[in-house]
């Protein structure tokens, strides 16, 4: 259960923690897209530099970072081999046995090692300084132009908030039930296999009956406090651009200048 | 064979800005063979001290005794499952935890989980099923399809088949009515009189403790600030105020009696004391 802390928001006070969520995924999508800039090797450096003064911005350590990314080594690895099997182009880096490494097959490799590390990253920042219902406000609100052509941004942003307050909820109710049955003697690692599809089907069952439970109480707790889908609604909270918003829109797109730049 | 705390510290999600120190210093003997109460306020770490009795939560530092095994965090305890056999958990809303097609295949799923015989395991469930004071129709009905009531003490029946010698019980009462709650906390006190069975309740229901239970340890911020006969606990009137609780409606009523001029001496923990004691006063 401790991977899911990836991602998860930190309550902090830092400059990232204190920008428009609206301009934070704006920010977040321009970053995303010069990853996918084909700029070289001297780009992506640019763009790691960027993004770990961000890191130092919103006092999150490298450290909290690499450990998160533990699960991806077993699919470079994977990639890695596949890679090497398939491609055939740059010079030959050695010959062992009939099996030859191209350079081609290593930079690849490397490349979409590159990227991920730096989606991941980037992807964190947003998620781990921007509350999920900030988040999902400002999703709402960079939605909200499509609504001229029938898109139901409130809807949307609803179902994502909802979605997000639960995970926590459903994380403490596995808990719980896993400890519940444990109490009854079910043993995840141990057993027959029969033994552990029944011990599967003990926690996955209750949580569904569960699951269901709650989401009825909680339209029927939505619809008593007056909620019609599609309807007209002000909001409680205001988002207002800073300064800091400024500084960082800034920031974001003279860096996607100078990929661009790198690209050409 | 005791059931011990000793120096335990608990934290929640250590190393990370979550951390939350749930339980502090605990150093705690239960007494065998008694009905013993804990309770205090929300959030004094009740439900975490109670699963460090079964091994669902270790100790980060410290040590807990239970029966014959030691639990420390230095070595992970191997084969929990025979701990788990003789200490009995019941969760707090324990209907949850309800997933077999039929309310017997499901209190049958403990004791055949600690590998006790089919035949064997459905006599341990059907006398489990009458020990919560449901009839045999109960046995071959879908456990989703009755009252709540009836699901919390088809989840109690699943933990009493398993027959473990100390029965733990987070808020085993919570949201029953008046009736059920009390046909509840006697069965409990049955098990013990009868079977010998060491009984530690969690519980909010003061009328609970004064005529149900044996010792009181009360927590409060993740440390035991008492623990006391429950006789000598509710006399001094300070001691359960001092953690926002009411004192039971017989004490208060002693109370009054006691403002109203009149006088006693003996300690009073069931009405009978109490009758007793005005018609003295009357007579006099």
């Amino acid at each position: 259960m401790n991977n899911i802390a990836l991602g998860r928001y930190i309550p902090l006070n830092t400059f990232t923690h204190k920008l428009d969520p609206r301009f934070k995924i704006l920010g977040m999508l321009i970053l995303m897209v010069s990853v996918f800039f084909p700029s070289g090797f001297i780009g992506y450096g640019v763009i790691a530099a960027f993004v770990f003064i961000a890191l130092l911005f919103t006092k999150i350590s490298l450290k909290m970072i690499l450990k998160s990314m533990k699960p991806m080594i077993f699919m470079l690895s994977f990639l890695f081999v596949i890679n090497s099997l398939v491609i055939r182009t740059g010079y030959v880096l050695f010959n062992i046995y009939g099996f030859t490494l191209y350079s081609d097959a290593v930079f690849q490799t490397l490349y979409i090692m590159v990227r991920l590390t730096l989606m991941i990253i980037i992807t964190t920042l947003l998620t781990v300084s921007t509350k999920p219902m900030d988040l999902t406000l400002g999703i709402e609100d960079l939605l909200s132009p499509f609504k001229r052509i029938g898109l139901p941004s409130h809807e949307i942003a609803m179902m994502i908030s909802i979605a997000l307050r639960f995970i926590p909820t459903l994380i403490d109710e596995t808990n719980r039930i896993m400890k519940a049955q444990a109490s009854r003697g079910v043993d995840l690692k141990e057993g027959s296999f029969k033994e552990k599809i029944m011990a599967i089907l003990s926690l996955i069952v209750p949580l569904f009956v569960s699951s269901f439970q709650r989401a009825e109480e909680l339209a029927d707790a939505m619809e008593a406090r007056g909620y019609v889908v599609a309807q007209h609604r002000t909001r409680y909270k205001q988002l207002k651009p800073t300064y800091r918003d400024t500084v960082m829109m800034g920031g974001v797109l003279s860096l996607l200048g100078v990929i661009i730049w790198l690209s050409l | 064979m005791p059931i011990a705390f000793e120096k335990v510290n608990f934290k929640y999600a250590p190393n990370t800005p979550f951390a939350y120190e749930a339980l502090k210093n605990i150093d705690l003997a239960f007494e065998m063979g008694k009905v013993t109460a804990i309770i205090g306020p929300t959030g004094s770490g009740k439900s975490t001290l109670v699963q460090h009795l079964n091994a669902l939560l270790l100790p980060s530092e410290g040590t807990v005794l239970v029966l014959d095994r030691t639990i420390t965090n230095k070595h992970k305890p191997k084969e929990l499952k025979s701990l788990r056999q003789r200490v009995g958990l019941v969760f707090q809303f324990p209907e949850y935890q309800l997933f077999e097609e039929t309310i017997l295949k499901d209190i049958m799923f403990g004791p055949l989980n600690f590998k006790v015989p089919e035949a064997q395991a459905k006599v341990l469930a059907m006398n489990a099923l009458k020990l919560v004071g449901l009839d045999e129709s109960f046995a071959e009905k879908s456990p989703l399809d009755i009252s709540g009531g009836q699901k919390r003490r088809v989840a109690i029946a699943g933990i009493l088949a398993i027959n473990p010698d100390v029965l733990v019980l987070d808020e085993p009462t919570a949201g029953l009515d008046p009736q059920g709650s009390k046909a509840m906390m006697e069965l409990f006190l049955r098990l013990n009189k009868e079977n010998g069975k060491t009984i530690l309740i969690v519980t909010h229901d003061m009328e609970h403790v004064i005529n149900y239970c044996d010792n009181v340890v009360v927590m409060k911020d993740g440390e035991v600030i008492n623990h006391q006969r429950v006789t000598d606990y509710f006399e001094r009137k300070t001691q359960v105020e001092d953690i926002q609780m009411n004192l039971p409606q017989l004490l208060m009523f002693k109370e009054a009696l006691l403002d109203g001029g009149f006088e006693f001496k003996q300690p009073m923990r069931y009405l009978e004391d109490l009758a007793e004691a005005i018609s003295k006063e009357i007579k006099r």
